[in-house]
């Protein structure tokens, strides 16, 4: 069975580009821009791991984090975000809050080696980041 | 090959059948020849009996014209008539078997001569019979005294014993022949079937190895097929491989794009979102960039702007500091030190004046200077730019 990805984000291509990633990699993707959407899908649809923003449209990051985690406690998090924090702010503050943090501008290589970390699933190594996958 | 194999496949059928033709023809002739020298033999062996049976009927036609002669019976009469009569027959028989064909002749030859032979001996029956009839015994006696009828049975016999002498040594020489004529024709049966069957190994071997060619020529491309196919395979491998690339490239691309267009909206949104005024100028302190509040405190558009001095909006005091006459940021951006809350004086575009506090933060690039930041604060109180 495909693991389940959910990414927030409030930026439509971010969105959609992480979802074709994450589905060609062999994963099941769900999207969603808003909290309540969001909070819904976590819910009714646990997911193995979500991505999200901390610019969301109607909602603030922290916040979200906080209510997620009231949620699916056990559901890792991983901050991908373009508010550049600072070092130490991230150090002893956002990855308190969230398993992973990672800046927008990090390569897609990266992303999806933290995301195969997070779930538990064999790195694909540099440079087979988009290598399709079978399903497990 | 497969044409020289045809050819030479072919070749050998035609010699074969031509042995084969050869080997009929000779059996037929042979046949042919045994069955006229059959024909001949039987003929000649009918003639032998023929000229034995004249010899026969003679001497039993003699004994009963000599049983005649002493008892005058009349059924002894009619036996020796019998017999000449029978031996006249043979006789004829025989003259007719001889008649035809130029082997014949002399036989033929023979016979006419004891027919004349025969002939004489009838005529000395005849006399004797006469004499009888005439005479007696007495005269019959007196005839046998000049004997003239033994010198003509001695004749008729040598005459016979030649022609079945002269026929056995024929019969003698064509039954060599025929022996002869036998093995010729056994051995060119034989000696056709062996070249035959030696010819259809050949064949054998011709088409057994050009099965093996074949066999092989069908490997090599069976071969070649299968490393065709590796190699499509690899190559196609290699495509998949350079694909995957290219997409994981283009993604790559377009998540780089999308970042950074966020990252730089987001900074965007952060810097127009300041409420000082903020001018990022280059070394020769010209404005290349403004944030929103620039133009809502000068009414300036950056058009107006961009590309021109700093001074054209921003009066600056001596550089009291370094002792300098020139404008303090030229000397602080050589120096890359940074100026903090010095005051200035802001001239809007209608040319009114407003006392400011400006700093100028210097961008290092890889420890050289290439330009500066100003922000300027207006005290609260200030009133905003008015009309013109």
């Amino acid at each position: 069975m495909k693991k389940h990805i959910l990414s927030i984000d409030d930026e439509a291509d971010i969105r959609e580009l992480l979802q074709e990633v994450l589905t060609i990699k062999g994963y099941r993707v769900s999207t969603a821009a808003e909290p309540e959407k969001a909070k819904k899908i976590v819910k009714d649809d646990p997911p193995n791991l979500i991505i999200m923003d901390f610019n969301i449209e109607e909602g603030d990051g922290f916040v979200m984090i906080d209510e997620i985690k009231k949620i699916g406690p056990a559901i890792p998090i991983l901050l991908l975000t373009g508010a550049v924090f600072d070092r130490t702010v991230v150090r002893d503050t956002i990855e308190k809050k969230v398993s992973r943090y990672l800046d927008k501008t990090a390569s897609l290589n990266t992303i999806v080696t933290e995301i195969e970390k997070l779930l538990g699933d064999p790195v694909s190594g540099p440079g087979n980041t988009i290598t399709m996958r079978r399903a497990p | 090959m497969k044409e020289n194999i045809v050819k030479r496949v072919i070749a050998l059928f035609v010699l074969m059948l031509g042995i084969l033709v050869y080997v009929a023809v000779s059996a037929v002739r042979n046949i042919q020849h045994s069955i006229k020298s059959e024909d001949w033999v039987n003929h000649t062996h009918a003639v032998i009996i023929d000229a034995g049976d004249i010899l026969s009927y003679l001497h039993a036609g003699d004994a009963a014209l000599r049983t005649f002669l002493i008892t005058g019976d009349k059924r002894d009469q009619a036996a020796y008539r019998n017999d000449y009569n029978t031996m006249i027959e043979k006789l004829l028989d025989a003259e007719a078997l001889t008649r035809w064909g130029d082997e014949e002749k002399p036989l033929h030859q023979r016979i006419l001569d004891l027919q004349v032979l025969i002939s004489n001996r009838i005529d000395v029956a005849r006399s004797i019979v006469k004499s009888r009839e005439q005479g007696g015994l007495d005269g019959v006696r007196a005839l046998f005294a000049s004997s003239p009828d033994v010198e003509s049975i001695g004749k008729i016999e040598r005459a016979v014993g030649n022609l079945v002498g002269e026929e056995d040594g024929l019969l003698r020489e064509r039954d060599k022949q025929e022996h002869l004529q036998a093995q010729a024709t056994r051995m060119t049966v034989y000696l056709g079937v062996a070249v035959n069957f030696a010819l259809l190994a050949v064949m054998l071997w011709l088409l057994l190895d050009d099965l093996a060619a074949r066999r092989k020529a069908a490997q090599a491309l069976e071969d070649a097929n299968a490393q065709l196919e590796a190699k499509v395979q690899e190559r196609t491998a290699e495509l998949v491989k350079t694909n995957q690339t290219l997409k994981q490239e283009n993604l790559e691309r377009r998540w780089s794009y999308q970042a950074l267009d966020h990252q730089l909206r987001y900074n965007q949104l952060i810097i127009n979102s300041i409420a000082e005024l903020v001018f990022v100028i280059s070394r020769a302190l010209n404005i290349s960039r403004v944030n929103p509040a620039v133009v809502h405190q000068t009414s300036w558009e950056p058009q107006d702007l961009i590309a021109q001095s700093i001074e054209r909006v921003l009066q600056l005091p001596p550089d009291t500091a370094s002792g300098s006459p020139q404008n303090p940021l030229i000397t602080a951006m050589r120096d890359g030190r940074e100026i903090q809350e010095r005051p200035a004086m802001l001239l809007t575009r209608s040319g009114k004046t407003t006392p400011v506090h400006f700093s100028l933060i210097p961008l290092h690039d890889q420890d050289k200077v290439v330009g500066g930041v100003v922000t300027v604060r207006v005290p609260n109180g200030a009133p905003p730019p008015g009309p013109t």
